[in-house]
């Protein structure tokens, strides 16, 4: 058996590149589950997809804490998420990533291959989109599946939810991506906060009128303790902000959903907490002086 | 209240994990900003509830409560009746739902509640389907609209149906305060909000006009426009009803429907004849709407 554990974010795909590899596993003859972990985040936000392989039957039922595969679509992901988590020394990263795997730091020395799926992604579909073109990466550095069966898998999965045409396209840009792979072992040299691993119980929430957070162990808990959350980490574009044009009309800071701008004393005017900013644009969007400006 | 008046404090903080862009949780900081901390909230199941309450984070420095999806003006008459028993009558007890809690699934307590004039605000923050299960339609779902539920093919083309109506079926209830409003009018949304918290000891309804670019299939940046162009284009009326008065407070433009259409995915499949019905539709509803502010004049 080899289990999978691809790390995405809400909207890039991650779940349907999980369901295309069991399907080319299942093509050759093997047993394969493909699932997603079901959190409650949103569009942009970190996601996890687990795919397990086995000549016989599958009985687990839990996500995957220790796969032998690392796959991941979104290089900015490392920056915050421990992705090599529980990741078996003898197992592989398979990044979508420019650089070579020496490079690359994943906290852990692992087997890694790299593959610029984006630069594939753009080149075949015109378009950001890596589940595709990082399974092509998935066969080439793993040899557990051909890419005629990839694919395969990819049509089965993708056709019935994208239409076969665009499908078609998907394949092409794995088989493009499965030759422009590098091997090599990553280093070792960050390291990762500890995650939490246990939720407070019940007797430690603050109770009934309280409107501020406690601390616990395992981080704030109660009224207003989101703010742990550093959603910041979503965001792909990001405001440039002009205090010189800035009329202090307060217009995006009356429609920031995430409450990432913040009055400030005059003279200044309004400033941006980026530990929050999605990127979403609104701000860009309502400015009647161009006082803000969205770049990558 | 002008918008430079609202308070820098929020009381429902960052690090939510609302999809980038969206309307509800903009819907919600603003309103909280209003009701301030002398608030109890209510939440059945929707989006709001997942992105701003997942244990053990919360997004709300005030109580918070939910049970279930069917019950939410129930149990907000419930937390109010206590409160009185225990004196305090200037807390604001206040339930946000979506529309889908709200056209179908809570209708019958949000029936029960306004009929019996519980003294309870009640927002429905309006994204016209169910987004938080993925984007099936409810009854508040557009004419046209693409859903999970209501697919676009050879048979069907988005929704079939029209938008149910339901600040006019609280009006039916004789409510003593029903609004409708949206992020586009600012100073509007404000008087309403305002409106709502200090109007105390009856039944209060809001329904606040909540964009969702996922669902919408529509740019992240585009909530504030579109939420101007919906009114714009008649497809949604800004009005109070207040003690049995109706008062309309905007006179739409009647841009065609189509400026504010093609901006959103889930109307891209839309012929001409079905533009053309969208287009009558919003044209019937202003008309329709003066109509009653005439008659409760
Ligand atoms: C009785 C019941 N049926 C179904 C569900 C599943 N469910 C949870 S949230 C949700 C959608 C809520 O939609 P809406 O009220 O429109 O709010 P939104 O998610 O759009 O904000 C559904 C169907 C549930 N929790 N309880």
């Amino acid at each position: 058996m080899y289990e999978v554990r691809f790390h995405g974010r809400g909207g890039q795909g991650a779940v349907m590149a999980a369901q295309a590899l069991a399907d080319a596993a299942f093509v050759e003859g093997n047993y394969a589950v493909a699932f997603p972990w079901f959190g409650a985040e949103r569009r942009g936000a970190p996601v996890l997809a687990f795919t397990r392989v086995d000549e016989n039957k599958i009985n687990i039922k839990t996500r995957v804490y220790n796969p032998d595969y690392i796959v991941v679509l979104d290089e900015k992901l490392m920056d915050f998420v421990n992705v090599a988590e529980g990741l078996s020394p003898d197992g592989m990263a398979i990044l979508n990533s420019p650089l070579d795997p020496e490079e690359v730091d994943l906290g852990m020395s692992v087997k890694t291959a790299t593959v610029d799926a984006t630069t594939v992604a753009l080149e075949v579909l015109g378009a950001p989109i890596t589940n595709s073109a990082i399974l092509g990466a998935f066969a080439s550095a793993t040899g557990l599946v051909s890419i005629d069966s990839v694919k395969q898998g990819i049509l089965d999965i993708f056709g019935p939810r994208i239409g076969d045409k665009l499908a078609e396209k998907n394949a092409r840009a794995a088989a493009a991506a499965h030759d422009r792979i590098k091997i090599g072992k990553c280093k070792a040299e960050r390291t990762y906060p500890e995650a939490k691993k246990w939720l407070p119980t019940y007797q430690e929430m603050p109770l009934s009128l309280a409107t501020k957070p406690t601390k616990t162990d395992s981080g704030l808990v109660g009224p207003g303790s989101s703010v742990e959350n550093k959603t910041g980490s979503w965001r792909t574009f990001t405001p440039k902000y002009d205090e010189e044009a800035c009329t202090n009309c307060l217009m995006c800071w009356f429609y920031c959903p995430d409450a990432a701008i913040k009055r400030l004393e005059p003279p200044k005017k309004v400033g941006f907490d980026m530990d929050y900013c999605k990127g979403c644009g609104i701000c860009e969007e309502v400015c009647p002086a161009d006082a803000i400006e969205m770049v990558r | 209240m002008k918008m430079k008046d609202l308070p820098e404090e929020d009381w429902f903080v960052n690090g939510h994990t609302a999809c980038p862009g969206c309307g509800g949780a903009t819907v919600v900081k603003i309103a909280m900003k209003v009701f301030g901390p002398d608030t109890i909230t209510y939440f059945p199941a929707n989006c709001l509830l997942v992105f701003g309450g997942t244990y053990p984070l919360n997004s709300f420095k005030v109580p918070y409560l939910h049970v279930l999806f069917e019950n939410s003006a129930i149990c907000a008459a419930g937390i109010s009746r206590a409160l009185k028993r225990l004196g305090k009558t200037d807390t604001s007890v206040v339930a946000f739902a979506g529309d889908g809690g709200t056209a179908d699934i809570g209708i019958q307590a949000l029936s029960g509640a306004a009929e019996r004039n519980e003294d309870i605000i009640y927002v429905c923050y309006d994204n016209e389907a169910y987004m938080n299960t993925g984007i099936q339609r409810s009854g508040a779902t557009p004419f046209g609209a693409w859903t999970t539920t209501t697919p676009v093919g050879s048979v069907e083309a988005g929704k079939g149906e029209y938008k149910k109506d339901i600040p006019r079926i609280m009006m039916a209830h004789d409510a003593p305060y029903v609004a409708t409003a949206t992020l586009g009018f600012i100073p509007d949304l404000l008087k309403k909000l305002e409106k709502a918290k200090n109007k105390k000891g009856c039944f209060r309804y809001l329904q606040i006009y909540a964009p969702c670019p996922p669902g919408w299939r529509m740019d992240a940046s585009l909530g504030a426009k579109i939420s101007k162009m919906v009114v714009d284009t008649g497809l949604w009326t800004l009005y109070e009803f207040e003690d049995g008065k109706m008062t309309i407070n905007k006179k739409p433009k009647m841009t065609p429907v189509e400026e504010y259409t093609k901006l959103q995915g889930r109307f891209r499949h839309l012929t001409k004849e079905n533009l053309a019905a969208l287009q009558k539709y919003a044209e019937d509803k202003w008309r329709k709407d003066q109509a009653l502010a005439e008659a409760y004049s």
